[in-house]
């Protein structure tokens, strides 16, 4: 049962298109397995369908209409899909679906980043500067304390952690700022898996964290 | 193929006939004045996914066109931008015609995610920075809403009352909704225009939605 949903902060510039493609995967990756996210999103973007028939028309140029005849008439290129799965990808546990959302990213191999911790790079294609990551955190481990000087992104692909705010199980959705100082620990019984988006770098606590988190660049 | 007949502009001085199947429908210069129903609408969308009728793409150019264009100049589009993806987003109407299912969606809403995701491939194609390989496919991000058969039903019926709802909203909140589509920085610009912290943006928001829903939920209930 999901139990934390992106806000409609989110939602409603993903349905404008407003939204930076960093953020808008981990979103997307949310809306996958949330029903409800979906059919919210879709009433948003109804709202985009109502704008359009309400504003002001603007007349094409001269001319508009014989260029638009011309293009239907020549063969609509053809696309061939991305496969969902890149041919490589750093290895999920068991029963874990790679998000379709990431179709077309490349991801690194899953690296050390502490005891127990590891991190793999997401690169967007669409936008390569974004800072994605896919964070396997073992069980009873725990990210240093840490605040944010931007907007964080998680959504949960799998495991537990408890950040002292809230329990993040599998399908939940976070998004942490400035105002939030926490340290997510990962509950026993299964390796946490997240999809994470940093807007700017965290903040660790400690010195050393602090030496990791900007060496991996989180 | 490639043969174009000297069509001009879409036909809006002569009678436009539209014959599928046994259906036939006629609208004639005068009806194109008025905003065209729903039905006339989901009839010429049938019209060009099963006969690749030209007369009523035409129909459907005169009235959408002009509005794609106006909703993407509103947006922050140059003059030229506006024009080419008007023109795409009506190329694309036409080519997929068929997979438009009036049962699960508004053409309005069809075509406003259209719009929507071509500008957001326009930008990353231009941004310099893309590496963008050649099976990518715009229409793949932002996640358009995949629901199920019976959540379409519900999503569509909410979907009717969404331009009502819009219209039924206290003029703060409808402000910020319209903001939100239009302004390339709509954070700052709500928080300008109402003059309100940026820190409380967010909330508004929120609480723009929240109403939006609420009278969606009571007009239907």
């Amino acid at each position: 049962m999901i139990q934390h949903h992106p806000g409609d902060e989110l939602l409603l510039p993903l349905a404008a298109g407003r939204l930076s493609a960093g953020q808008a995967l981990v979103v997307s990756t949310h809306l996958e397995g949330c029903a409800d996210c979906r059919a919210r999103l879709h009433t948003l973007q109804a709202l985009g369908g109502a704008l359009l028939e309400e504003v002001e028309p603007t007349a094409l140029e001269a001319g508009a209409w014989e260029r638009t005849l011309q293009r239907i008439d020549r063969p609509a290129p053809v696309r061939v899909a991305a496969a969902v799965e890149p041919a490589a990808h750093p290895a999920l546990p068991d029963g874990v679906r790679w998000p379709a959302s990431l179709r077309g990213c490349r991801a690194g191999a899953w690296r050390w980043m502490g005891p127990g911790m590891r991190y793999a790079r997401i690169v967007a294609p669409h936008d390569p500067a974004a800072s994605l990551y896919l964070l396997r955190i073992g069980e009873g481990r725990s990210l240093p304390r840490h605040t944010h000087a931007g907007i964080e992104l998680t959504q949960v692909l799998c495991g537990t952690f408890d950040d002292g705010r809230a329990l993040f199980g599998p399908g939940d959705f976070d998004a942490a700022d400035e105002a939030v100082h926490h340290q997510p620990v990962v509950q026993p019984g299964a390796t946490c898996v997240c999809l994470a988006y940093v807007g700017a770098r965290m903040r660790f606590d400690g010195r050393i964290a602090s030496l990791i988190g900007g060496w991996i660049g989180m | 193929m490639g043969q174009v007949r000297p069509e001009s502009t879409p036909p809006a001085d002569r009678p436009v006939r539209l014959v599928f199947g046994h259906v036939a429908a006629v609208s004639s210069a005068a009806a194109d004045r008025r905003m065209p129903t729903d039905d006339e609408i989901n009839a010429w969308m049938r019209a060009v996914a099963e006969a690749a009728d030209r007369p009523a793409f035409a129909a459907l150019f005169r009235h959408f066109a002009p509005r794609i264009k106006g909703f993407l100049a509103r947006g922050g589009a140059d003059e030229a931008l506006a024009e080419e993806l008007a023109q795409e987003t009506m190329v694309a109407l036409w080519r997929r015609a068929a997979s438009f299912d009036p049962a699960r969606a508004q053409l309005s809403t069809w075509l406003y995610t259209i719009a929507r995701n071509l500008r957001i491939d326009h930008h990353r194609r231009n941004a310099g920075t893309a590496d963008l390989p050649d099976d990518w496919d715009p229409e793949q991000q932002p996640a358009d809403a995949h629901l199920t058969p019976d959540e379409l039903l519900l999503a569509a019926q909410r979907e009717r009352g969404v331009q009502q709802a819009l219209a039924a909203l206290p003029p703060e909140q409808a402000r910020v909704l319209r903001l939100s589509f239009f302004d390339e920085h709509p954070h700052a610009r709500i928080a300008q225009d109402l003059g309100i912290p940026l820190g409380t943006v967010k909330s508004r928001i929120r609480l723009a939605v929240t109403q939006l829903r609420r009278i969606l939920e009571r007009t239907q209930a």
